[in-house]
């Protein structure tokens, strides 16, 4: 063997040591292979006792108990945020999400519903007690029921998208399976994403369009105290009942929530932190909860409940009676300003030349 | 086969072709109806006033703009976004290469798609209200109104809840109703979307001739 051969020799068999010792280092973090056997045994617990080898104050289980329970580490990073492994929130959301919410939400929105239904039973429709005039009161502009009407529409595919979103786990999935749960989820999110923004716009139109004669004022407490909608005769009330107003409240506060809740729901990132995202989910529920519950009874005295009321919103104008019966004092106000017409074509036709001005 | 299969193969197949057919033979019908014999002396050219009332009637005239301004922009963002989607929402593009024409054009991103759905629908919805809250307009829409909008409406809502392309129910109920809406078309007042060039038309031809800006 040449010197130069013996060279390469030693090198090689140098070079061959060194990683067997280098991966016995990295295995074991010691530079002696045999203790690696000996570290592995001394870690295994016995009895819940901490550990030998282990360091610090904290046992190795205190260590991951802590990082269950949500506690925050230390990070070299600036998010400070990602030194919590675990966000202990994101629990207490998901048992919110999946019990109360759904249980109280249903409860509620049920509640309502029999209200209406047994409201309908026993009280029936609120007739007209006097004879129509046959001259008509103006009580809705055209841009006021184009507004009312295009968020309406849109508060019903946002509500029935959102129940199922919410309620379908527990009413459609135990009938028609998970496949069906399954696609209409994903249709009804699709929908609710696409018509949420839209709402957020018509809703502050309406608001802002409705907001004047919505004020709470003298005798709206005592239409409350004289029995309100359960009253034989209707007592006076100005332009909007106190339920009337309420229900405009209940839109302004609760549709705010929803349309404020659903923006950090479409774009989370907005909110930078899981635990906004959870209470806007949160809030976005129960805001919603309340206000399907409350439509229930507007739609039904709306549409059915009150004869005549759907004309008010259709064609814009009221007979003086319906007017006289049901909103007294706007009604003797209307008609002092003279803003009474003979007829429903007269009606028409001034509104027609309102709307030129 | 399956329903997807069968909605998107010869269900489609039929519905295109009654929509072709069906709307051929209602403008030829228009066309061959002609029109009376006008003995007015001619103080300008009548097809001069049919061609200029086709880009005129695009906006209104000054006496009627506020009475008309709703459902002038509310027919524009309708009709410009439902345009947009037809033309150019990518499974749509992807469809039309299948099944009509190999050539590839444009693909909106999924924030277009979603702008100009919100316009569409607005726009829809908007001039469905106009129709159940105008004494009017209710007076004048019957059961054909009614239908085709919300035809229009279901077509566009099951397309949009069906964007996600994971489930095939969702894209087999939307090209349910856009069959039935293609087998429909001719035979209702969607029929517009081709004779309102006609009604220009005649109406311009109609003041041209008189020498009437149309």
């Amino acid at each position: 063997m040449t010197s130069s051969g013996l060279t390469r020799l030693i090198h090689s068999i140098a070079f061959t040591t060194l990683m067997v010792w280098g991966l016995a280092f990295g295995l074991t973090g010691t530079i002696d292979a045999s203790v690696g056997a000996a570290v592995a045994a001394s870690q295994e617990q016995t009895a819940g006792s901490v550990p030998g080898a282990s360091k610090g104050s904290l046992s190795i289980s205190e260590f991951w108990r802590g990082i269950s329970r949500g506690e925050a580490g230390k990070v070299s990073i600036p998010d400070q945020k990602s030194a919590i492994m675990i966000n202990r929130t994101g629990e207490t959301w998901r048992a919110v999400r999946m019990g109360p919410l759904p249980l109280v939400g249903g409860v509620l929105v049920g509640i309502s519903l029999l209200g209406v239904l047994g409201f309908a039973v026993v009280y029936g429709k609120f007739k007209l007690h006097g004879e129509r005039t046959g001259r008509v009161i103006p009580r809705f502009s055209q841009p006021e029921r184009w507004v009312h009407w295009f968020v309406a529409c849109l508060f019903i595919i946002l509500g029935l998208t959102g129940l199922v979103l919410l309620f379908g786990r527990y009413l459609i999935k135990p009938v028609f399976g998970a496949d069906v749960l399954g696609a209409l989820a994903n249709a009804s999110l699709q929908a609710h994403n696409l018509f949420g923004p839209i709402f957020i716009v018509a809703l502050a139109i309406m608001l802002v369009m409705y907001f004047k004669d919505n004020f709470y004022q003298k005798g709206d407490f005592t239409w409350a105290l004289k029995g309100g909608f359960f009253s034989s005769h209707h007592p006076p009330s100005w332009k909007y009942n106190l339920g009337e107003k309420s229900w405009y409240w209940l839109l302004a506060f609760a549709g705010t929530a929803v349309c404020v809740s659903g923006v950090f729901m479409i774009f989370p990132t907005l909110l930078d932190d899981v635990k906004g995202m959870q209470l806007s989910q949160i809030v976005h529920a129960i805001c919603a909860i309340a206000l399907i519950a409350a439509s229930l009874g507007h739609i039904y005295l709306g549409i059915w409940g009150v004869e005549d009321a759907l004309d008010s919103m259709t064609l814009g104008y009221v007979d003086e009676t319906w007017g006289l019966e049901h909103h007294r004092w706007w009604a003797e106000e209307e008609i002092k300003k003279d803003h009474a017409v003979a007829d429903a074509p007269s009606a028409v036709l001034a509104a027609k030349n309102n709307e030129s001005k | 086969m399956s329903f997807l299969e069968f909605v998107e193969g010869p269900l489609w197949y039929f519905s295109a072709a009654v929509f072709v057919i069906g709307a051929l033979w209602k403008v030829v019908g228009i066309l061959r109806l002609g029109r009376k014999k006008d003995l007015s002396i001619p103080r300008a050219s009548a097809t001069g006033g049919a061609l200029k009332a086709q880009f005129l009637h695009f906006i209104p005239h000054g006496g009627f703009t506020f009475r008309t301004i709703y459902h002038l922009v509310a027919g524009y963002i309708f009709h410009i976004g439902l345009f947009i989607l037809v033309l150019f929402a990518a499974p749509h593009v992807a469809f039309i290469q299948t099944n009509i024409i190999t050539i590839d054009w444009l693909k909106l991103p999924y924030w277009g798609f979603i702008l100009a759905a919100q316009f569409a629908f607005a726009g829809l919805i908007l001039l469905w209200v106009r129709r159940i809250s105008d004494p009017v307009m209710i007076k004048i829409s019957d059961r054909d109104d009614h239908i085709g909008s919300w035809l229009t409406f279901l077509v566009m809502l099951t397309g949009c809840m069906a964007l996600q392309e994971s489930v095939d129910a969702l894209r087999a109920t939307h090209m349910l109703l856009v069959d039935l809406w293609l087998i429909y078309f001719p035979f209702s007042r969607l029929m517009h979307a081709f004779t309102f060039a006609f009604s220009r038309g005649y109406t311009g031809a109609f003041f041209g001739r008189r020498g009437i800006v149309p």
